[in-house]
């Protein structure tokens, strides 16, 4: 499998469940990196580095309670960034109030919301649902992903967009 | 195929230098009788050849470049061209039969070329008496006063009458190119109204729920779908309702690998079958019309149906063969409904008419390009289509044809093509033989290379050997240009053989071994088959 520069970035305070978060997305790895970060600034440093090294930022799940902003307030941030406008945002959380949880949908376009304490097999559907949409979205060749993600939907996509042709 | 990222791989970069270099090479070597325009037209020939073999631009980029080179260097209004005039003047006769000519009217092979009319000349053999300076006394008993010969042979007009520039541009409009342009608009226009989904799912219906005869089904209805539309549009879509089946099996379960095999299988095959079901059709048939056989579109269904529904069941049988089913029956579960709104219903009714005209042409006469403009002016005046739809055409496919056409009118009138396949005993070989040796090689050749690129790369000589006549009269330019095109489609060991083996294999479901093997087997049946009805059935059918 070859890697992606698409990567996957998880933002929570405590090491404890990012680690199950990285744990959970295992199969993904090896094509859609995933990078970490403790914080809201910690995570901005790690968005930064990859968009200069060229990278993109597939997907991102961030928590809502880290120390300095909020996840919702990052969600939002990095929604009106055009470098990270398309990266499809997940909340993975316990206590994201609903006036909190609805500025994320108005304001950051939120994709997915996974209430604590979820599923491997929830995480990883979200994920792929997600990251397919990403791929078909933004990618020219979206051959290389068929075998990790929805193989289907990116062969419908073949078929109605027409990005391969005939030769 | 390459992905969508930035950078030349080291193989591209090769590519792009080799290629640069094909260009200038003809005219760094001693290429003996072909004219400086044929030279051009190597260098091209060249280049274009490298491009698409190395991939350093898109296919469809070397298309046309192909064509800005041809209308610039080799057309009549392009620079190379748009003042030239051929030096000639009358010899000057000093006694009977001894001539007085410039130096330079002289060829090395001790001829004088002769104009006959505006742009041919003809060589005139001479005996040299005297060589004083800029001039030489030669004997000759045909030249004639009031004949004038070429006083530079050098010269980049000898031996070539350029063409217009309208004839390379003309070729996005060749007949044939319309006639896929037709037929991608009801392709897209299919999609768009799900017309292929609805179709596959009435069509697999008949053929139950046993393994072997879902097979079958899936297999018959690709080949008959991507005879219409492109290969790779209907294998993506026969990849989405393989998947579920392929979900319901056991993991280990080697029956999957025929399922996921049999759709690129018969996409390739299926394409074969009408002149639009894939671009190699295309070269062929625009060549074949250029020299007077043009082939209608009942005819071509005539001639290769038969090989197309034999291929299949082979494919079938062995793919059975390989991977017998595990399990008893399946659940095939094609989702959708017949879309009923009026733009669907216009569709339907503008598919069938005119894909019943086309496969009448036989009976009514109307030339299957003009019936094309059928759909193209239905579709976007019924609002079937619009503007995004239009766009969202595959021109790119539409450019590589053209260029591949545009490349062969400019190979024959540089008197490239026939340069080329000189320093050749071709006579000698046989036409069965030479028949035999065509297939294989353009079953080899596009198994690495784009199919169009196979069939524009040889198309120009099949069309030398005819205008040459060095074949004979045993030469049937028909039957060999329809072998080049059936060649060129059963080339399928390789995932980069064709975009359908890309998609099938990216699936992961199938192994790269598997589908050498299959590949394999299929290319040389394949030939041996196409060799048969060169022989027995395809001059019974062509005349």
């Amino acid at each position: 499998m070859e890697r992606s520069d698409i990567y996957i970035l998880c933002i929570e305070d405590e090491q404890e469940v990012l680690d199950a978060v990285v744990r959970d997305l295992e199969k993904l790895e090896e094509q859609f990196p995933v990078e970490t970060a403790n914080s809201a600034e910690e995570a901005r440093e790690v968005i930064e580095k990859l968009l200069d090294d060229g990278k993109k930022v597939g997907l991102i799940l961030c928590d809502h309670i880290l120390p300095g902003d909020n996840g919702v307030e990052l969600l939002i941030e990095l929604h009106k960034d055009e470098r990270t406008h398309d990266s499809r945002k997940v909340l993975l959380t316990g206590q994201a109030g609903l006036d909190d949880t609805v500025r994320a949908l108005n304001e950051a376009r939120l994709h997915h919301y996974i209430p604590k304490p979820w599923t491997r097999e929830e995480l990883l559907e979200v994920a792929v649902n997600l990251l397919t949409d990403f791929v078909i979205e933004q990618e020219e060749d979206i051959l290389p992903y068929m075998i990790t993600l929805d193989a289907e939907k990116l062969s419908e996509s073949i078929r109605t967009r027409r990005s391969i042709s005939d030769e | 195929m390459k992905s969508g990222s930035s950078g030349l791989t080291t193989v591209q970069i090769t590519g792009l230098f080799l290629g640069i270099f094909g260009l200038i090479l003809p005219f760094l070597l001693p290429l003996g009788t072909l004219s400086f325009a044929g030279q051009i037209g190597l260098g091209i020939f060249l280049m274009a050849a490298i491009f698409w073999m190395f991939e350093p631009i898109p296919i469809y980029a070397t298309s046309m470049l192909v064509i800005f080179l041809q209308i610039l260097l080799l057309s009549a209004q392009g620079p190379m061209y748009m003042d030239a005039e051929l030096p000639s003047g009358e010899p000057v006769e000093l006694q009977e039969n001894t001539w007085q000519i410039p130096t330079n009217a002289l060829k090395d092979d001790n001829t004088v070329l002769v104009v006959t009319e505006p742009g041919k000349t003809e060589p005139v053999r001479v005996d040299v008496v005297e060589r004083n300076g800029r001039h030489v006394i030669v004997h000759s008993e045909e030249l004639s006063a009031d004949q004038p010969i070429v006083t530079d042979t050098g010269h980049r007009l000898v031996n070539y009458q350029p063409n217009s520039y309208t004839d390379y541009l003309g070729t996005l409009a060749n007949p044939i190119i319309i006639l896929f342009l037709g037929g991608f608009m009801l392709a897209g226009a299919s999609v768009k109204y799900n017309l292929d989904k609805n179709l596959t799912r009435y069509l697999l219906s008949p053929f139950g729920s046993k393994p072997r005869f879902i097979i079958l089904g899936l297999m018959l209805v690709t080949a008959a779908l991507s005879a219409f539309m492109s290969n790779t549009a209907t294998a993506a879509m026969m990849v989405t309702v393989i998947l579920p089946i392929i979900a319901q099996l056991e993991p280990g379960d080697r029956f999957k690998f025929g399922l996921a095999l049999s759709v690129p299988i018969a996409a390739n095959i299926g394409g074969i079958t009408t002149p639009i079901g894939t671009p190699p059709n295309a070269i062929v048939i625009a060549a074949l019309t250029d020299y007077g056989k043009s082939i209608s579109f009942t005819d071509w269904i005539i001639v290769a149906a038969p090989l197309v529904i034999i291929m299949l069941l082979f494919a079938w049988w062995l793919l059975l063969v390989l991977f017998p089913p595990s399990v008893d029956r399946f659940k095939l579960d094609i989702k959708g409904k017949l879309n009923t709104k009026p733009k669907a219903i216009g569709l339907y009714v503008i598919f069938a008419a005119t894909v019943l005209l086309w496969i009448t042409e036989n009976q009514h006469g109307i030339p299957s390009s003009m019936v094309a403009f059928l759909p193209v002016a239905a579709l976007v005046t019924g609002s079937i289509l619009n503007k995004n739809d239009i766009r969202n055409l595959p021109w790119d496919v539409l450019w590589l044809m053209a260029g591949g056409i545009s490349l062969g009118i400019g190979m024959d009138k540089t008197g490239l093509a026939v340069w080329m396949i000189s320093g050749f005993d071709w006579g000698a070989m046989g036409y069965i033989t030479l028949i035999l040796v065509f297939a294989l090689v353009a079953v080899a050749m596009s198994n690495f290379l784009s199919n169009t690129v196979t069939a524009t790369l040889m198309m120009p000589l099949v069309i030398s050997l005819h205008t040459s006549g060095v074949m004979g009269d045993s030469f049937n330019l028909l039957v060999t240009g329809i072998v080049i095109a059936v060649a060129c489609s059963l080339a399928m060991a390789l995932p980069i053989s064709t975009p359908p083996n890309a998609i099938a294999m990216s699936t992961g479901i199938i192994r790269t071994k598997d589908m050498a093997r299959i590949g394999v087997i299929i290319g040389t049946v394949g030939v041996m088959l196409i060799l048969a009805y060169a022989v027995f059935y395809w001059p019974l059918v062509t005349n």
